[in-house]
């Protein structure tokens, strides 16, 4: 019970961290605005060419409420990567590693505080966006049902990027690799495009990696919320999740031996 | 039991080498060279619990280092420790429960909060019963004299103010020792001596082991019994600070200001006068040879005096010194 209590109190204490400068949060996340309004020029534009109300499945409104919500999982997510690596690079893992706890623990503890408030907000603004550009969303009720799948996602984000941080230990600078994590995370996970929209066999391919699983499983589960859907991608999850959460802790074992603290 | 029991401790880091350049850089692009550093080259020490022992050196001598391996952050090159009968790389967080840690260049509380919250957070993170850590921080915020400062966020106290936090914050659930990276740098004589005076209160109330590193003389004159002096990694000097003292603090510079125009005759037997103005004068000796009180005598006898400054030289000065006897004595034996 107490370790528990342990993280849920390193989770507490980042949600209120999180809102020591409220006007940067607030600022930060009304970037979704225009984001929502581009995407909403560029899909009307495509369904009007395309002729159809319906393109694989999704009508135009379904696209823009899929977008918010794989933009808000994006959006929402801290930068772990560069978090880790900055504190290996000025030496303040010191402090997180002396602690009684466990390092992975804690850090996806404090992620998950610092996610809270910021995908909140994004879902507040892109939603109001949303709503007022195309009307409400055809199945509310899809929102309580992708949120075990949206949580889940933040484990994988977490996981990967974890990962990504973690190989600072070796590389000090990590930049690279979250650059290329985003722009596969854009392709694969179906940011900018939904993966219903792709060919067959790249949909086949994508549907199967863990971006998918980390941004379009749940954002497609909010505007098609079915219990095959939702097993679907919940069943997937787990599995990515128990791949990756083993192998970073595998990867963590192996980076602590390897590990120069910085500085004094 | 021993708190700390150190053997041949070492630890080497690999680091990469490049020569300055654009040619330079695109070969290390293609054929990198790593070459090592010896942090730590083969240290071995003992610590009683409850000692208040001093561990100091020069930038780069190989402290931290070995603090980060004492707390079980980093892992040696080769060589065997136990703290409080731990191995603290293979049972950090068991450790962790024990001991106490401030890096005085590294802050741990949260720096836009109050300093409330890290304390609860720690309360939480050490698993202290609620009631428990409400009671020890009552206790710590009287002791630290932190009633006024708990409420406020972190980054508006003062450097004094936050550094008696964070050793407050490090001493909540009760370590058996505290590990002190320079706790002082930075703070000015009042900081210090209160930083200094709520240290040795817990060690005697409470028998806190501390392991300090300083570069501050004063630090090692006021709190500890014992001293290591390391430089390359290495132990150079072992011995008690009353004994050090005696050896090498012996050198006082001393500096007065008149209230009036004084004579410019300084001249005492065995004092080197540095610098003679026309209200005062700056002086250097050694109280072994010469006593304090004939120097202090001749300066009052010259004049009124407005203002007087007595002062150690640096502890840079002192490792010097201990570096050329040890030099010396490795000679005589050759």
């Amino acid at each position: 019970m107490k370790t528990v209590s342990k993280y849920w109190s390193i989770f507490q204490i980042t949600l209120i961290n999180s809102l020591a400068y409220p006007g940067e949060l607030i600022g930060r996340s009304l970037m979704i605005i225009p984001f929502m309004w581009i995407f909403y020029q560029l899909w009307k534009v495509t369904f009007a060419a395309a002729g159809a109300e319906v393109i694989s499945g999704l009508t135009l409104r379904d696209t823009l409420w899929y977008l918010m919500l794989a933009e808000t999982i994006e959006l929402g997510r801290p930068p772990i990567a560069r978090t880790l690596s900055e504190n290996v690079k000025d030496g303040s893992i010191a402090y997180i590693l002396n602690k009684p706890y466990d390092f992975l623990w804690y850090q996806f503890s404090a992620a998950m505080g610092e996610t809270i408030f910021r995908a909140a907000l994004n879902a507040l603004f892109g939603g109001l966006t949303v709503w007022t550009l195309v009307g409400a969303p055809n199945h509310p009720q899809g929102f309580w049902i992708a949120l075990p799948a949206i949580l889940g996602a933040w484990i994988l984000h977490f996981c990967v990027n974890a990962m990504i941080g973690l190989s600072a230990f070796i590389v000090e600078d990590v930049s690279a690799f979250t650059w290329i994590y985003q722009k596969l995370a854009f392709i694969f996970g179906g940011m900018l495009i939904p993966l219903d929209f792709y060919p067959n066999w790249l949909q086949a391919i994508a549907k199967a990696l863990p971006f998918a699983s980390a941004i379009y499983g749940p954002a497609r589960l909010f505007v098609t919320p079915t219990l095959e859907l939702l097993i679907n991608v919940m069943s997937l999850q787990i599995v990515w999740i128990l791949v990756l959460s083993f192998t970073l802790a595998f990867i963590y074992r192996r980076g602590l031996t390897q590990l120069t603290v910085n500085g004094g | 039991m021993p708190a700390i029991q150190v053997q041949n401790l070492q630890k080497t880091f690999q680091t990469k080498r490049k020569a300055a350049g654009l040619g330079a850089s695109m070969k290390s692009l293609f054929k990198p060279e790593y070459g090592s550093v010896e942090a730590v080259r083969s240290l071995s020490f003992q610590m009683e619990s409850g000692e208040v022992l001093g561990f100091i050196g020069p930038n780069g001598a190989g402290k931290s280092t070995t603090i980060k391996m004492l707390t079980g952050i980093l892992h040696p090159s080769r060589g065997a420790a136990k703290v409080l009968g731990f191995t603290p790389w293979l049972e950090r967080q068991s450790l962790a429960f024990q001991i106490g840690t401030v890096f005085g260049q590294r802050p741990q509380l949260w720096y836009h909060l109050p300093a409330m919250d890290t304390f609860i957070l720690f309360g939480k993170i050490y698993e202290l019963d609620d009631a428990e850590a409400k009671k020890r921080i009552q206790f710590l915020s009287e002791a630290f004299e932190l009633q006024d400062l708990l409420d406020v966020p972190v980054r508006k106290l003062s450097l004094g103010q936050r550094m008696r936090c964070e050793v407050a914050a490090s001493l909540l659930h009760r370590p058996k020792l505290i590990l002190l990276d320079e706790p002082s740098i930075g703070l000015d004589v009042v900081a210090k001596q209160n930083i200094r005076d709520a240290i040795r209160r817990m060690n005697q109330e409470e028998g806190v082991g501390v392991l300090l590193t300083s570069h501050d003389a004063g630090d090692l004159e006021a709190l500890c019994k014992r001293v290591i002096i390391v430089n390359h990694g290495q132990i150079v000097y072992e011995d008690k600070v009353s004994s050090l003292k005696r050896k090498f603090l012996t050198t006082k510079m001393v500096e007065v200001r008149y209230a009036k125009e004084v004579a410019k005759d300084f001249s005492i037997h065995g004092v080197e006068i540095l610098k003679v103005g026309r209200y005062g004068v700056k002086l250097k000796f050694d109280a072994s040879q010469t006593s304090v009180d004939s120097v202090l005598a001749h300066l009052s006898a010259s004049g009124d005096m407005a203002d007087i400054t007595i002062s150690d030289p640096p502890l840079e000065e002192v490792i010097a010194k201990i570096y050329e006897q040890a030099k010396a004595e490795s000679v005589d034996k050759q």
